[in-house]
């Protein structure tokens, strides 16, 4: 058969290959992913989660003496105490976003981080790139799917974490609405999605791991430090809206802030559409 | 008979030593097995990843069955086996699970020819890749490149690892291929393998195709290493006399040199003396490459 035959038919004849449609192997891309970050979510759920109930727990011996507390710390500078979210150690939602939902975006962005700086660079860099792309798999797919996986199974961390957080409080009565720790843990999610964005992004342009691991991981310190300090100082105050962290607030206090929340998600995603124009021009190194 | 790979002008120029292909021209026919040759550093690799999509072309074209490796590169790949000279396999998956992967990729519903792959080639599917030796790693990758029985496979150093039995069992899959009418292009540093399955041979030289020729004609050129062994010393001048004969060098009853032409005047000037052992060997591909395509230029 000609070349031209060939093309009109997409195979040929017993040995035509069957091509994959395109959007086909999006889904099954994302499930081996998560499949393969499964440990991953496990670890992370439990390690946060059991730290975010070890607080939970210590609240019951805390708030009896809370009163005390609170007039101890009112010799604290007022903008110390906000800088690090403290407002009322009685109440226990104050009490958990002080001691642990200002603190977690810190730490758990680094799933994303890793993951991310993993998919591109660090598959080049492990030599398995080029065996997956041997598939018919367009580039963006991977990108795409990869970043829907690390979404998902951040979801899956905090989601571990609210679990085990709540089962906590029901278990040392204390009184933690569902619906405040629910809001707590999710309110994160686009948050360290947005630094998994950055991580992509990197891995995307650079063909080295290490350089998309430092470069967010570097942002996301300096975010903390420019929102943290940005509470103390009046010259730093104009400047908190450039942090991320700025739009990150207390969900479990006040609700999710919807418009900050989708704001975060969709800079995320604008950094894995980025990511993606990135890695359609460039070459892949083993 | 359709083209499976052709190649204009292809090429691609990276790093800051200038690296890469030039010019490459290049047709390689649909049901041929055609070996891509040279030595390390040439440019094989570099072309395998071009036509694939994994690196972009900085000068001429290239099409697989007529698509366009850059805006058809999917297609491209749908159409393609491919075995990367340098792979590594996700540690924690097993062969299975990534053969079955890999078939949703590709739409594949039965895993049947490769777990007869599998079994051929004395891979283990069900082990984690981190508990895999290299050779084991590397019938992993064949079997990934086979099992959806694509129309061009693209195996760079297939053999590379792997023990005698299996890289016999592997030639034989090849003729298989072939005898279903697919095509094979693989690059090799095995004179023997090439011999036995390739049609033809391409020659590639500091990122330049320098030669395409039949298989029987670049083994038949090549020159053979030779040693004798009489029972008393015998004197060289005779031997190094013989048209072909090239740096002899005796030592006592023991005569080494290279031959570069047929063996007749040899055997019949040996068969003067007791001959009590013969070696006659081939050269390596590296030494052929240096010897006929060397820096110094052009076919001997």
């Amino acid at each position: 058969m000609s070349v031209a035959g060939l093309r009109r038919k997409g195979g040929r004849g017993r040995h035509a290959a069957r091509r994959a449609a395109p959007l086909g192997t999006l889904p099954a891309l994302v499930l081996r992913t998560v499949r393969l970050q499964s440990r991953g979510v496990l670890i992370w759920g439990t390690a946060l989660g059991l730290y975010s109930a070890a607080i939970v727990a210590s609240y019951t011996t805390f708030s009896a003496s809370a009163e005390q507390m609170n007039r101890l710390l009112e010799a604290y500078p007022q903008g110390m105490l906000e800088a690090f979210g403290i407002t009322d150690l009685g109440d226990v939602e104050n009490y958990m976003n002080s001691q642990v939902f200002l603190l977690a975006p810190l730490a758990l962005a680094f799933f994303p981080i890793l993951a991310a700086a993993g998919t591109i660079a660090g598959a080049e860099e492990r030599g398995t790139m080029d065996v997956l792309l041997g598939n018919p798999i367009p580039r963006w797919q991977l990108v795409v799917g990869s970043f829907a996986s690390i979404a998902l199974s951040l979801l899956g961390i905090l989601a571990l974490m609210g679990a085990l957080t709540q089962a906590t409080a029901i278990l040392m009565d204390v009184d933690l609405p569902l619906g405040s720790t629910i809001a707590a843990v999710l309110n994160v999610w686009p948050l360290c999605l947005l630094f998994g964005g950055v991580a992509m992004l990197c891995s995307a342009v650079f063909h080295r791991r290490a350089l998309a691991i430092a470069i967010p991981a570097s942002l996301l310190f300096a975010m903390y430090l420019l929102n943290t300090l940005g509470r103390i100082s009046e010259d730093l105050e104009n400047l908190q809206p450039v942090s991320a962290f700025y739009y990150h607030g207390s969900a479990i206090e006040d609700g999710i802030d919807w418009t900050n929340f989708w704001g975060l998600a969709l800079v995320a995603l604008a950094l894995m559409l980025l990511a993606v124009l990135a890695f359609r021009r460039r070459d892949i190194y083993t | 008979m359709g083209t499976a790979i052709r190649t204009e002008g292809l090429t691609k120029v990276y790093g800051r030593k200038g690296r890469g292909i030039k010019d490459v021209d290049l047709e390689v026919n649909e049901g041929e097995v055609f070996g891509f040759l040279g030595p390390n550093g040439a440019g094989k690799t570099t072309t395998i990843r071009t036509l694939l999509g994994f690196m972009r072309p900085t000068g001429g074209r290239a099409e697989v069955f007529g698509l366009d490796i850059q805006r058809e590169s999917v297609e491209v790949r749908a159409r393609v086996g491919n075995l990367p000279g340098e792979f590594a396999l996700e540690d924690k998956t097993t062969g299975e699970g990534l053969l079955r992967f890999f078939a949703r990729m590709r739409g594949v519903g039965d895993l049947g020819y490769a777990r007869e792959l599998a079994g051929r080639f004395g891979a283990d599917l069900h082990r984690p890749m981190r508990r895999l030796s290299r050779g084991n790693k590397q019938k992993i990758g064949l079997i990934q490149a086979l099992f959806h029985r694509p129309p061009l496979l693209i195996l760079d150093e297939p053999t590379g690892g792997l023990d005698p039995l299996v890289q016999e069992e592997f030639l034989d899959v090849v003729e298989e291929t072939k005898a279903e009418g697919r095509t094979v292009f693989f690059s090799s540093h095995v004179l023997s393998e090439v011999e036995r399955v390739c049609d033809r041979v391409g020659i590639i030289r500091e990122g330049e195709l320098v030669d395409v020729e039949p298989t029987h004609r670049l083994v038949d050129k090549a020159f053979r290493h030779v040693t004798l062994t009489f029972d008393e010393p015998v004197g060289g001048e005779p031997f190094a006399a013989l048209p072909g004969v090239e740096g002899l060098k005796a030592d006592g009853p023991k005569l080494s040199f290279t031959l570069h032409s047929e063996p007749d005047a040899l055997v019949k000037l040996a068969a003067r003396h007791r001959l009590v052992g013969l070696e006659y060997e081939r050269p390596s591909l590296e030494e052929i490459f240096l010897t006929y395509y060397g820096k110094n230029g052009g076919e001997r």
